[in-house]
């Protein structure tokens, strides 16, 4: 995979700057800790380094998780950034993950996990010498929660205006009777 | 239907006599849960066959899912029984931990939804800390828990000198005594805050920096250089859009997973990302001259460049 992704290439830049060791790590630390595995029996699991990348591809690209994991099938700077090293023929293997994965994924993820990738990021980047915490700036922005429940009362009036709509074309259409016999039947 | 707000800047509609009329159906549809529930509940105790710390699981699943309808239930039944929710305190009723953002333009709809804070070296955007608070507490609430996860980024390095967080700025929101107070106890100035809406001072005098100094009581543990350099990256708000305006690209603007978890999974993704593209910046030394001017006077290293250059014919 490494010579056919160039080393400009913007997304083998962007994934070269994680600790990925330290990050896979420490997700399996905790993974481990809160679901326990039962049974060795079964399926190999999508390795978490795939899951992880693809998760933070999916918002350095401004994706949806079906995009991602389409990309993940056919895009080599897809697979540099999650950790496959050789192309693997048989769909069936690692490189394969479906969207609801990527979701089971995700619901594990917590807010103690989250804070303790972010230390692991920036401590990667202090002993590279790359940023200093000496002086800070803090600021806060306004986000949208933009979840919408399935019972929404906007949802439902819409569905409710939208088959009113229908059932009154369609009856105007009855009224209007049969077709004219002039026009053109179709094929 | 109700309206909120003036119409000229948007609709804000409510179909109340709909919402009552689905919470109704939904209510009925629910009834048998929570005897169901408990009876779930006692199969669990007098199950033998399950190990106990998947019992332990299990149970605890549930209790979680009975408590989420218990909530469910009861914002449901004050919907159907038409009672006034209090003004400014609730704004979903599914969903007590999205709050209205307080400050906002006078007879307008509120602004709502989640108001995440970070804490970010003003020279490149790298973003240390993250944090998305229940609710929308007031500014200077974010200071020092935002600190603490900084800290705990620095415990974290192994290389190089122990490092100190020096100075912190924000903009007037900040300004709270309470916070100045407890800055200067962890020895971190906060010439940085502004007290007032004149622009900071960028070249102190020696007479400003005694008494920055003097005031904030940190005359041994902070020196003049580091007061200059606070003075320096004080409050800038188009450096702090940038940083802002490169998460927001990233789609942190509006939160698509549910509720506060789902809010602070993707801030923290977002944050990640960001931080990762940041980084790819700094490597191939793509700054702004307020940054190589910065970088220069805390004396970060430029990075290794050992690539060879490619034969041009």
């Amino acid at each position: 995979m490494t010579d056919f992704v160039p080393k400009t290439h913007p997304i083998r830049q962007w994934a070269d700057t994680f600790p990925w060791v330290a990050l896979v790590s420490a997700i399996e630390q905790s993974f481990d800790t809160r679901f326990p595995k039962k049974s060795l029996r079964g399926r190999r699991p999508v390795p978490l380094r795939v899951l992880f990348a693809l998760e933070l591809l999916k918002h350095e690209l401004g994706a949806s998780d079906e995009d991602i994991c389409h990309r993940l099938r056919t895009d080599f700077a897809v697979m540099y950034a999650c950790g496959l090293r050789e192309y693997q023929v048989n769909p069936a293997q690692a490189h394969f993950v479906l969207p609801e994965t990527l979701c089971e994924f995700r619901g594990r993820l917590d807010a103690a996990l989250m804070d303790e990738l972010l230390a692991i990021q920036a401590a990667a980047a202090m002993d590279e010498g790359l940023v200093s915490p000496s002086h800070l700036v803090i600021d806060t922005f306004p986000s949208e929660q933009g979840s919408q429940r399935v019972t929404d009362a906007t949802t439902l009036y819409k569905a409710q205006k939208k088959r009113s709509r229908s059932s009154t074309t369609s009856r105007s259409r009855a009224t209007a009777g049969p077709p004219n016999s002039k026009t053109k039947p179709k094929a | 239907m109700r309206g909120f707000g003036r119409r000229c800047r948007g609709q804000g509609r409510v179909f109340v006599t709909l919402v009552r009329q689905t919470a109704q159906q939904l209510l009925a549809l629910g009834e048998p849960i929570k005897t169901l529930g408990f009876k779930a509940q006692e199969h669990l105790e007098h199950t033998v066959t399950l190990g106990e710390a998947q019992r332990q699981r299990l149970t605890l699943a549930l209790t979680t899912a009975m408590s989420h309808h218990a909530h469910i239930r009861q914002q449901s039944t004050r919907l159907t029984h038409g009672k006034k929710l209090r003004h400014c305190k609730l704004v979903n009723a599914y969903d007590p931990t999205i709050a209205p953002i307080l400050k906002g333009k006078s007879h307008c709809p509120a602004q709502f939804g989640r108001k995440p804070g970070i804490a970010s070296e003003p020279a490149t955007g790298f973003i240390f800390a993250t944090l998305v608070p229940t609710g929308n507490p007031s500014e200077p609430s974010y200071v020092l828990p935002l600190l603490d996860k900084v800290q705990r980024a620095i415990e974290r390095s192994q290389t190089g000198p122990q490092r100190q967080i020096h100075s912190v700025a924000g903009d007037l929101g900040l300004n709270d005594a309470v916070v100045r107070q407890a800055l200067h106890a962890r020895g971190i100035l906060t010439v940085g805050i502004p007290k007032t809406v004149e622009p900071i001072k960028t070249n102190p005098s020696a007479q400003d920096v005694f008494d920055i100094l003097t005031e904030a009581g940190l005359h041994r543990k902070r020196t003049p250089y580091q007061v200059h350099l606070a003075c320096a990256s004080g409050y800038s708000r188009p450096v702090v859009e940038s940083h802002i305006a490169s998460v927001l690209a990233r789609g942190a603007g509006h939160v698509r997973y549910k509720g506060l978890e789902g809010a602070v999974l993707q801030q923290g993704m977002i944050v990640l990302a960001h931080n990762g593209a940041v980084m790819v910046r700094i490597r191939q030394q793509q700054w702004s001259k307020r940054a190589q001017k910065f970088r220069r006077l805390l004396g970060l290293k430029l990075p290794k460049v050992n690539e060879i250059n490619s034969p041009k014919n």
